[in-house]
């Protein structure tokens, strides 16, 4: 299970993982979200960095899930 | 539900204004600030996209246009382009950059809609209760 766990960090943080491009993409969306409901820029970016770290760790979470569901089954 | 207010800028306008420049929409509505973000975010994302997938993503014949072509006259205008270099060569569909060059282009069009809707509520709607003025509600 360890080694399993470590082979996922290590894929997400490899250089050629086309996955580095998500971030980005959640940024922008989140950027573009939050504008559409708030008015003031600091609120607009806090909301945004919220937006961004709350779908970025679900989707770590799910993905790690999955991950070791078809490592160990 | 509030009722529109006497406004002589059309909720309509915006709504098209929007579709055919990203952005151009707030900024009919007088939000140049936020029309200058959606135009840098969606234009931007369009183009990334376009670029991660070698200009071979935006094509009529594929469902993802219909996502796409949301993106409005950045899209349309880049559909010759992008129609000329799939052309000239095989592409690669599996290529999982590829993919996600496909993904920012449809991404860029979905928050196109959103942005349309958005110019388009705040001049129907302009006394709609927003997030922020929730907050400073539960605040006081």
């Amino acid at each position: 299970m360890w080694n399993a766990l470590g082979s996922f960090f290590a894929d997400l943080v490899s250089g050629n993982n086309p996955l580095w491009l998500y971030y980005p993409l959640c940024l922008v969306v989140g950027l573009v979200y939050k504008a559409t409901k708030f008015d003031t820029p600091k609120k607009i970016v806090l909301a945004a960095l919220h937006f961004f770290v709350s779908v970025t760790a679900g989707m770590l979470f799910l993905g790690l899930i999955l991950y070791l569901i078809s490592e160990l089954l | 539900m509030t009722a529109p207010a006497p406004n002589n800028r059309s909720p309509i306008a915006a709504l098209i204004l929007g579709w055919i420049l990203p952005g151009a929409g707030h900024a009919y509505a007088g939000r140049w600030g936020k029309a200058v973000l959606f135009f840098l975010a969606i234009t931007g994302l369009l183009v990334a996209g376009l670029v991660l997938a070698d200009g071979t993503n935006i094509l009529p014949r594929r469902l993802w246009y219909a996502a796409q072509v949301c993106a409005g006259g950045p899209a349309v205008a880049l559909t010759p382009v992008s129609q000329y270099v799939a052309s000239r060569g095989p592409i690669d569909w599996a290529d999982p950059t590829h993919e996600m060059g496909t993904l920012y282009t449809a991404v860029a069009g979905f928050l196109n809609l959103l942005v349309m809707m958005d110019a388009y509520t705040r001049l129907a709607y302009p006394h709609r209760p927003e997030e922020a003025d929730e907050d400073k509600k539960e605040a006081a």
